[in-house]
């Protein structure tokens, strides 16, 4: 039988499909458009078709994210809390402390020792440090997003994004901009800027992270130039990148829909 | 059109309750639509006051007395709150700030909000609602006492507190006046005692396992029967409310209960109508217990000479002094009413509620209690994203159910 | 020259005269340090940014030696300072003195009360005891120093010279944290070098008001944006150093006569008097008249709920007198006023 995981964010639709072996067998990444019932269909579709398995052969389906409650035929919808610390155990079993840099929540998570959340901390409402920010500043930069990384790796540091405030830092790129300051050297400081806002996250569950298993998903945790300036930020703690950040949550969601149909 | 609004109000509530339809939480709405109709009347002396001025006293002194905030929250509770909010951006009112006191402001631009006859500030709880108190008395050119609660129990603290409230009888009877009647003022501190003595048995009851409450019971329920203290019908409501609670504890021993978590709130609930009690009822069988400001601190007051123990009162509410005050009565609370978990809405804006948010949750966290930090504005309706809100909520629950 | 034993303190409402009295030398932490933002964990992130910037000091260890800590309870985010202060530095002694919001003999008494239990803690932590004598002359040096600040400000007015506002307020900012008998012959060696520099410039003259600004830099761009500060009321500025006049000999009488004159001095947005609601708004007013400025500028920090409260009051009184006011608002960094620079260019240039 086979188990399907939905995280439906507000940037990105991913899907994961596994066996009661708990191998994933394929997963997919679609943009969530304005209506997220058709990229859940998309999502859907193109995991089974990858798969070559039809849709009748699914056992439970499992949804997370902000479209959790939008997926009709689940068994039933979990938050990406659980689903990303579900998700991380399987894949870096050894994680106690996961980042999760999210479209509209940045979330820190401490698991157990049986993986199990113990406790979690989300973003104020006014901080900087989610990816729609990232999105904002790539955006008055008029840069991609995907070459953030690369940008951050030619910089040569030292510049920081000193505001706190989301309104200022916005405000203080653009002027960075207008006074000429090299684009990646911008990139760089607002790396660390988000770095900042999730050092604070982690500290929030765990005083001193120093002791424990770091790592960190979702699709922000493709921009190699956040991860650095994440891990430079909580003391050159090495911070583990899964394979397919995007879709720990989907995964996750997957694995709890095999329990829970078990 | 406020008036009217309560005038409808009462009437409504007052025709389900001779039918026999009215629940105990309807009998305390009767007593807001009734006190929102004293406001609005334009016969009353109204006094708008700080969160903890001494009520009782004022309302033995014929004033029809009321903390600014609860216009902020029923500004919300009609979903007005919002447009009001807005209004204050127009004349550069920080929305950094509390959206109870720019609701309270934008009410007055909208000349929404009774004029008074005198205003009575206070210190304690926040710098902000003070502030708001100078605002409307600059506003409506009226005169202002101001009560400066002092941060403990030191006797030359009371001292210094009770002589301000003498000083207050003074200024309010001045302006009013109605010179002071001692018998009044001695039958309503033996009132508010009385009521002292139900409301201990009301949390009492709550506090049994399983709790005879349901989680919107209490809702803000502490903060305002202070408003109706020292009066007949507060008593009424309050020996309804405990009557109510022992019935139904009664009748929970014999059918049993599907209460699987306890909840304790920390400051005041989300003012305008949100899913948050149905969804922890429904979903996760959890329930909110225990409020922050729903306990009694305070002994009784000598109703031959109230001031000092009127002083006393003012200084013993939590949310005055250090905040290390808060964070024992919270643990004192989550102990004793046995919870699981404890909720910080964290409201927006507001430095006295959510400035301690880190320490609050830490010590809670030593007994053994989670906190779930919701970082909401409980005023304005426009600012709050359901999805952002459930995420948090749900992940809470599902990590204590796991 | 033995180095005195330092307290810290952190509002411009602390009684300094007293706390040098005792034999300190009261040390102004200032929210100007370069530390990672971590006060949010303690507190919350949505707090003043003063308090929350002192607090990263404190927790990155980024303090002098002190001997104590003195808080004032002026608003809601110092009392919250100070209770985040017993978590984060239980090894620097602390105390928090009430502090009315009025000024009435019955709160002055009060405060007289709160003065002397600060002397008696200050002696626990092994201060020297309180003697009139001592009080007396702590005062007048204090005073002296008010005076000479005083002094440069004229001085520095009358030459007009280039960001005299800034040489006043980096001035004013060393003696918020040095012995005041240094600073009071160093400010006069500077009132004799001021009038040298005649230098006139084309600056516009305004009156500042607000809270904390403790930023050279600010007060640089001020200047170069051609807004000559004639006048500042902020609580990093000339609010900290105001006269106090005493007559009274006896300790006790001594001390309430300090306790009158720290509640009447110039106020911050916390302090009312009940019988002129809205007072904040009249003062900003006399001030912009008396000092003849073309315009206002108004510097709050985010968060600050006194401030925050006001602001709509002072705007329109200012509207309604004609005179021409900027807000600004910032989060102590220097960036956040520097951004700024735009607005106070073109409000320059409207008022020229």
């Amino acid at each position: 039988m086979y188990y399907l995981g939905i995280d439906i964010g507000s940037l990105s639709c991913d899907s994961v499909l596994i066996n009661d072996d708990e191998t994933v067998l394929a997963t997919s990444v679609v943009p969530t458009g304005a209506r997220n019932k058709e990229s859940i269909a998309r999502a859907t579709e193109e995991t089974l078709r990858a798969a070559s398995i039809e849709k009748k052969d699914v056992k439970a389906i499992v949804s997370t994210g902000y479209g959790r409650d939008r997926v009709e035929d689940r068994l039933s919808s979990v938050t990406e809390i659980t689903c990303h610390a579900r998700g991380i155990r399987a894949m870096l079993p050894d994680t106690r402390v996961l980042i999760d840099i999210g479209g509209q929540d940045s979330k820190s998570i401490l698991l157990g020792e049986d993986g199990k959340v113990v406790d979690f901390a989300m973003n104020d409402k006014c901080a900087a440090g989610t990816g729609r920010f990232l999105e904002a500043m790539a955006r008055a930069l008029q840069v991609d997003i995907d070459e953030m990384g690369e940008l951050d790796a030619n910089a040569q540091g030292g510049l920081s994004i000193s505001s706190i405030c989301t309104v200022f830092a916005e405000s203080e790129v653009v002027s960075l901009i207008a006074d000429g300051t090299q684009v990646s050297e911008i990139v760089r400081g607002i790396n660390n800027s988000i770095a900042f806002r999730t050092l604070s996250l982690v500290k929030r569950v765990a005083m001193k992270p120093d002791g424990f298993a770091i790592a960190m998903s979702g699709g922000v945790a493709r921009n190699t130039g956040v991860v650095s300036a994440i891990s430079a930020a909580l003391g050159d703690i090495n911070v583990s990148v899964p394979e397919l950040p995007d879709t720990i949550g989907a995964l996750g969601a997957a694995l709890i829909a095999r329990e829970k149909s078990a | 059109m406020m008036k009217e609004y309560f005038e409808e109000l009462e009437n409504g509530l007052q025709t389900a309750i001779d039918n026999n339809q009215g629940s105990i939480r309807m009998l305390y709405s009767l007593e807001i639509a009734r006190l929102g109709k004293r406001l609005y009347s334009g016969e009353d002396k109204v006094a708008w006051c700080g969160i903890i001025a001494p009520f009782d006293l004022l309302s033995a002194l014929d004033v029809t007395s009321c903390f600014v905030e609860f216009i902020g929250a029923m500004m919300a509770a009609t979903n007005v709150a919002g447009d009001l909010i807005e209004e204050t951006n127009h004349i550069g009112y920080s929305s950094d700030s509390c959206s109870y006191h720019r609701a309270v402001m934008g009410a007055t631009m909208k000349e929404l909000m009774p004029k008074p006859e005198l205003l009575i500030g206070t210190t304690c709880p926040c710098s902000g609602g003070l502030a708001v108190i100078e605002n409307l008395a600059a506003h409506f050119e009226k005169s202002f006492y101001l009560l400066q609660i002092p941060q403990d129990q030191a006797p030359k603290n009371v001292r210094y507190l009770a002589d301000q409230m003498r000083e207050m009888v003074s200024f309010v009877t001045k302006i009013t006046g109605i010179p002071m009647d001692t018998e009044k003022v001695k039958f309503a501190m033996e009132t508010s005692n009385k009521i002292r003595e139900v409301l201990i048995e009301i949390f009492n009851l709550a506090k049994q396992v399983p709790s005879p409450v349901t989680g919107k019971d209490l809702s803000n329920f502490g903060i305002v029967m202070a408003l109706f203290s020292g009066t007949e019908s507060g008593l009424a409501l309050a020996e309804a409310f405990r009557d109510e609670l022992k019935q139904r504890s009664q009748n929970l021993t014999a059918s049993g209960s599907n209460e699987k978590f306890r909840l304790l709130w920390i400051q005041n609930r989300i003012q305008f109508k949100n899913p948050i009690e149905k969804l922890l009822e429904d979903q996760y069988g959890a329930k909110i217990v225990i409020d922050e400001l729903n306990d009694v601190t305070w002994g009784a007051v000598d109703p031959d000479d109230p001031y000092e123990g009127l002083a006393s009162r003012a200084i013993s509410i939590p949310f005055n002094g250090p905040a290390q005050n808060r964070v024992q009565h919270l643990q004192r609370l989550a102990e004793e009413y046995q919870v699981h978990g404890a909720i910080n809405p964290c409201n927006w804006g507001c430095r006295q509620g959510t400035g301690s948010r880190g320490l609050i949750e830490a010590s809670l966290k030593e007994i053994g209690v989670p906190v779930l930090n919701l970082e909401v504005d409980c005023i304005d309706h426009k600012k709050f994203t359901e999805g952002q809100f459930r995420t948090r909520v749900e992940a809470f629950m599902e990590m204590m159910d796991s | 020259m033995e180095q005195k034993k330092l307290i810290g303190y952190a509002c411009a409402y602390t009684p300094l005269a007293l706390i040098h009295a005792a034999g300190f030398t009261p040390y102004r932490i200032l929210p100007d340090k370069d530390c990672p933002d971590q006060a949010g964990l303690i507190l919350h992130d949505n707090l003043c940014p003063h308090v929350k910037r002192i607090l990263d000091r404190a927790m990155d260890n980024q303090l002098p030696d002190l001997d104590g800590m003195v808080f004032m309870n002026s608003c809601d985010s110092m009392r919250r300072l100070a209770d985040a202060w017993q978590q984060a530095r239980p090894d620097i002694k602390m105390t928090l003195v009430d502090l009315p919001i009025t000024s009435s003999d019955r709160d002055c008494a009060f405060f007289q009360g709160e003065l002397q239990e600060l002397s008696s803690t200050l002696e626990e932590w092994k201060g020297e005891t309180l003697t009139p004598e001592r009080l007396t002359g702590s005062i007048q040096i204090y005073n002296s120093l008010a005076e000479n600040l005083e002094k440069l400000n004229t001085e520095l007015q009358r030459g007009s010279t280039y960001n005299g506002a800034g040489l006043l307020q980096s001035t004013c900012l060393k003696a918020s944290c040095t012995a005041p008998e240094e600073m009071v012959a160093e400010v006069e060696s500077l009132i004799g070098s001021a009038g040298e520099e005649q230098q006139k410039d084309n600056s516009v003259p305004i009156y500042l008001f607000g809270n904390v600004l403790p930023d050279a830099e600010a007060f640089k761009m001020f200047a170069e944006c051609g807004a000559g500060i004639v006048r500042d009321d902020l609580c990093t500025g000339s609010r900290l150093f105001a006269e106090v006049a005493t007559r009274a000999e006896g300790l006790d009488d001594l001390l309430l006569d300090y306790a009158a004159g720290i509640l009447n001095r110039q106020p911050c947005a916390r302090t009312i008097v009940e019988a002129q609601p809205g007072k904040l708004a009249k003062d900003v007013i006399a001030g912009a008249k008396q000092y003849q400025v073309k315009g206002v500028i108004g510097y709050s920090l985010k968060f600050c709920d006194p401030y925050i409260a006001r602001l709509p009051g002072i705007r329109a009184a200012l509207k309604a007198e004609g005179i021409p006011f900027l807000m600004l608002e910032g989060d102590c960094t220097n960036r956040s006023i520097g951004q700024q620079k735009t607005r106070i260019e073109a409000f320059i240039e409207m008022l020229r």
